[in-house]
């Protein structure tokens, strides 16, 4: 198997100032951009911005995951079995957090007064099954031992986990009954999202995919440099 | 749960309109006794003040913790390569 790493250092640099100048503007948007009250909401209506580009950047992620995949199959490489992993390692957190994120917005909304923190609803579910889907790649990639065969296995179940991922985070809850906006077939951006509230939002989707994309990048390189040295130590 | 029904007083306020007399108790228990209503407890009296702005700082709070756990992460790794070059040289 090839191992030819080339990583643009000069776009990656200008991504990560890029991101954390936006980032910032991103969150004092969030804070300070007037919203309309509604009942129950509150000010809680500012997690659209936090909770929801989590599962926008699961979705790249997976589909980098599964491009890079694709390319493994495709060029016999190993960097795309280094990339694939650390993308789906990020979309994995960025999912968790997105749980986590969702599980304390709704115990304080929809099911405030109650103890009750997880009510299996469906795009809630879902989304915990697709991590799973995620947590048996890794388990799969473990368990395989010569790196040759392991890029390869991995990378055809990782086709199947990444392809499952925009079924489970969109398509499926739709049609479900869901206290999501966006359920029964309904837009995702309901009547009651006060439109100004795009102006923070779809940046804040752009920001949280280029901070994966930063993030992703940096742990390629550490990973590529723990390539060569295991190489080098193969070679003597 | 007995009701006691109150005997509909004749004498009502001038220009008040006969069917808001539904505003008028129905039962004693309901007339005297404050309605019981319990305030916010537990980690509810902290994120439901402010108009749940807390909520907010939570998951701002939680995301920043994801990612921190990230950063310890690759910290570890590079201190790993690092030993590992070092003990080439």
């Amino acid at each position: 198997m090839n191992f030819t790493p080339n990583i643009n250092l000069t776009r990656y640099r200008i991504a990560l100032y890029g991101v954390v100048v936006w980032m910032t503007l991103v969150i004092l948007g969030g804070f300070l951009l007037d919203i309309p009250r509604i009942n129950i909401l509150e000010h809680t209506a500012r997690n659209l911005y936090f909770h929801v580009p989590m599962w926008f950047t699961m979705l790249a992620a997976a589909f980098v995951s599964g491009y890079q995949s694709y390319k493994v199959l495709q060029k016999n490489d190993l960097i795309h079995d280094i990339r694939a992993v650390e993308a789906s390692r990020l979309g994995v957190l960025f999912g968790i957090m997105g749980l986590i994120t969702g599980s304390v917005w709704a115990r304080y909304t929809w099911y405030v007064g109650t103890p009750i923190w997880w009510n299996f609803d469906p795009k809630q579910s879902l989304a915990a099954i697709g991590v799973l889907i995620y947590g048996a790649y890794f388990v799969l990639r473990s368990s395989v031992d010569d790196p040759e065969k392991r890029a390869r296995i991995a990378a055809v179940y990782n086709l199947f986990a990444s392809s499952t991922l925009p079924f489970l985070l969109y398509v499926v809850p739709r049609q479900l009954d869901s206290l999501h906006p966006g359920a029964e077939g309904n837009p995702a951006f309901s009547e009651i999202t006060h439109p100004i509230m795009r102006l923070v939002f779809y940046p804040a989707v752009i920001g949280f995919i280029g901070l994966f994309w930063v993030i992703y990048t940096q742990r390629v390189r550490a990973a590529v440099v723990e390539e060569r040295l295991a190489q080098r130590e193969d070679q003597g | 749960m007995t009701n006691h029904p109150i005997v509909q007083e004749a004498t009502q306020e001038a220009g008040q309109p006969a069917d808001d007399a539904i505003h008028t108790a129905y039962d004693t228990t309901w007339a005297t006794s404050q309605i019981p209503e319990q305030g916010p407890m537990g980690s509810e009296r902290f994120m439901l003040a402010e108009d749940k702005l807390f909520v907010v700082l939570a998951v701002v709070l939680i995301i920043w913790a994801g990612l921190a756990l990230y950063l310890f992460r690759t910290d570890r790794k590079l201190t790993r390569l690092e030993r590992a070059l070092e003990e080439r040289s």
